[in-house]
């Protein structure tokens, strides 16, 4: 029988690759949305592993997810600098880092931060190592920079006609080993240089620019793109990471407690306290997955829609084919084979043309949702973990149960047929 | 080897006044060679359906031997026409894209019939009907040649009778004259009773017995000529 199954799809090939790419299509419609959704939800989820506790200033909590997690320009507003010497002297923090955005170069965002919070998110160096001086920059995994080459910081997003900061320069000292986050397409640098830049803080051996501590603390409250007093940074200067005075006012800091309680208690302390918002960006992208998961509902209606079109033609196909080809359906009965014979090969033929649609779709469905994690990544260094887990094979259980039952109808159509009608017309 | 014992067979379709056929009685000893002939819409074609068990009479008798095919149901005459009935008919019914071997194993593979002693009487007969390329695919061949296709699917499963309907009409002079031989040769051979319904004079000419048909009855007899 299977050997006429496959003489007869062989020669109906045209047809047979037609109603193999139909189903293929509509099950990777269904496939790839699936896997799309679940790429995002889990690369998002991972990306926001290291980040325990952001603090901030008031204002929209996704906000800041998207600011500190994901790296998103936006202006953020400015919370006191003390917030940050308060965090790192609480026996319940295990570190407290300050993270300053605002500038790029060639398209990647600088950071400004500190070793602990490098050390704490990363797995070390592919190349080189931590920076130890302030005009010294560490580089993501996704960063297209040599050790050793030249970063010029530019103010502001380049598509938006930001200003460079002429006479500073960083040097790159070290790359970093993925982390399939946005942080892989980050310039790290010492936090101090973006306050120098900025002419914010203390400047321990220049006071050229002419202002002073009162003046950096004048800029409390400010938000990030308000600053027109520049400086530059003092490349050779050490790091300062105390931060136990007159702190500049800053956008963001991450905050590593000690325990899940402690996480607990500092959330609910910064979040009472008006001058600050605490929050826990899994909690905030938990929300982002309810409104993901909508979007992912609205889509998988729409792919079964498709399917049950596709399934709806599939049935008229196969119908009329049977109609067509009920003198040969005929003529094997007539030379003796049995009626379930007849059954079986109409319905093998076709659930084995649905299978390897189902197949070829699910290929399909996950090259595409690689295809567009791919892209992706490339935009925001998120890396989006394409995967199946059970519930889809479950899914291409479903689809072949499907196909079994609806090929059971064009099979009985051929088992009911009378031999003598169907070779008389 | 089968023989035939229609009693009281007719049948009528919905609409039509007339029966289609009507046979009283007929008897085809086993090993009979019987030739039917007629007009297109004489009832010929009815006649094989019936003596097949393709289709059931209205009423009547349609004796095989011991076996009253009317009383049987529709898979078990399906199970017995695999098993003693070797039909060849005008347009061949070969199935594209398998290979003459394949086609003649069909029906035998179909009802889980085709054992190793099967598969090699396939080639033996593909040999003995002229073809020596068992592989060849069938959509290849000539008319001719798929007609004797057709004759060694006939024959695989050692029918106790042989069913012939126009076999040589769809096919030229020379090819049909090949086939009808083919027939009666292998039918002798065989040990088969032998019915050929067909309107081709020199073939029925070499059969025992000749019946016309008109009109769905039996017109002429060249039996009751001989004893009436």
């Amino acid at each position: 029988m299977i050997r006429f199954v496959f003489a007869d799809l062989r020669r109906l090939w045209a047809a047979s690759l037609v109603i193999v790419l139909l189903v293929a299509l509509a099950t990777a419609l269904g496939v790839a949305v699936t896997l799309q959704e679940r790429a995002l939800r889990l690369g998002s989820a991972r990306a926001a592993d290291k980040f325990d506790l952001i603090v901030g200033a008031p204002g929209s909590e996704t906000q800041l997810v998207l600011s500190s997690v994901f790296l998103q320009p936006a202006a953020l507003p400015l919370m006191p600098g003390d917030v940050l010497t308060k965090l790192v002297a609480d026996p319940r923090v295990a570190w407290a880092a300050p993270i300053g955005f605002g500038d790029n170069f060639s398209g990647y965002p600088i950071v400004g931060t500190t070793t602990a919070l490098i050390s704490g998110t990363t797995t070390g160096f592919v190349a080189g190592g931590m920076f130890a001086h302030e005009g010294e920059a560490v580089v993501g995994s996704g960063v297209d920079l040599a050790i050793g080459a030249e970063v010029k910081p530019m103010h502001g997003a380049a598509g938006e006609g930001g200003e460079t900061h002429a006479d500073s320069i960083y040097h790159v000292v070290g790359k970093l080993h993925p982390t399939g986050t946005a942080w892989d397409r980050a310039i790290l640098v010492p936090i101090q240089a973006v306050w120098h830049i900025h002419g914010l803080g203390e400047d321990h051996d220049h006071e050229e620019d002419g202002h002073d501590e009162h003046a950096a603390a004048d800029h409390e409250g400010e938000t990030g793109e308000a600053h027109h007093h520049h400086g530059h940074i003092d490349a050779d200067a050490r790091l300062d990471e105390d931060f136990d005075h007159e702190v500049p006012g800053l956008p963001t800091v991450l905050v590593k407690p000690k325990t899940i309680a402690d996480a607990y208690k500092l959330r609910q302390e910064y979040r009472t306290d008006g001058t600050t918002r605490a929050v826990f960006p899994a909690e905030v992208l938990t929300g982002l997955y309810a409104t993901l998961g909508d979007a992912r509902a609205v889509l998988m209606y729409v792919a079964y829609g498709a399917q049950a079109l596709i399934a709806a033609a599939l049935m008229l196909i196969a119908v009329i084919h049977v109609a067509q080809r009920r003198k040969q359906i005929g003529a094997l009965r007539a030379f003796g084979a049995p009626r379930l014979a007849v059954f079986g090969i109409v319905w093998l033929e076709l659930l084995l043309l649905v299978a390897i649609g189902v197949g070829l779709g699910f290929g399909l469905g996950y090259g595409a949702a690689e295809f567009l994690a791919g892209l992706f990544t490339a935009q925001s260094g998120v890396r989006l973990p394409v995967e199946f887990t059970a519930a889809d094979a479950g899914l291409a259980t479903a689809f072949l149960a499907v196909a079994a039952l609806m090929a059971a109808l064009p099979a009985a159509l051929a088992y009911r047929q009378s031999p003598v009608e169907a070779l008389r017309g | 080897m089968l023989s035939l014992t229609l009693s009281g067979v007719s049948i009528s379709f919905a609409g039509l006044a007339q029966p289609v056929l009507s046979i009283d009685d007929l008897t085809v000893p086993a090993g009979g060679r019987l030739a039917v002939t007629g007009a297109s819409g004489s009832g010929k074609s009815t006649f094989v359906n019936l003596v097949s068990g393709l289709e059931r009479p209205g009423r009547g008798t349609i004796r095989w031997r011991d076996t009253d095919i009317t009383t049987l149901s529709e898979s078990r005459r399906d199970r017995w026409r695999a098993a003693n009935v070797g039909l060849v008919m005008q347009d061949f019914h070969l199935f594209p894209g398998l290979t003459a071997a394949d086609n003649v194993l069909l029906p035998a593979r179909l009802a889980r019939a085709a054992t190793a002693e099967v598969k090699a009487r396939a080639l033996a007969l593909l040999a003995r009907v002229g073809l020596s390329r068992p592989g060849q695919s069938v959509e290849t061949m000539s008319r001719g040649e798929m007609q004797r296709v057709a004759v060694a699917r006939a024959l695989l499963r050692r029918p106790g009778v042989i069913i012939a309907d126009e076999p040589t009409a769809s096919l030229d002079a020379e090819a049909g004259a090949e086939v009808g031989r083919l027939l009666i040769e292998l039918a002798d051979q065989e040990g088969a009773t032998l019915i050929v319904v067909s309107h081709d004079e020199r073939l029925t000419e070499r059969l025992d017995r000749r019946i016309r048909l008109a009109a769905g009855r039996v017109v002429a007899d060249t039996a009751a000529e001989v004893s009436p």
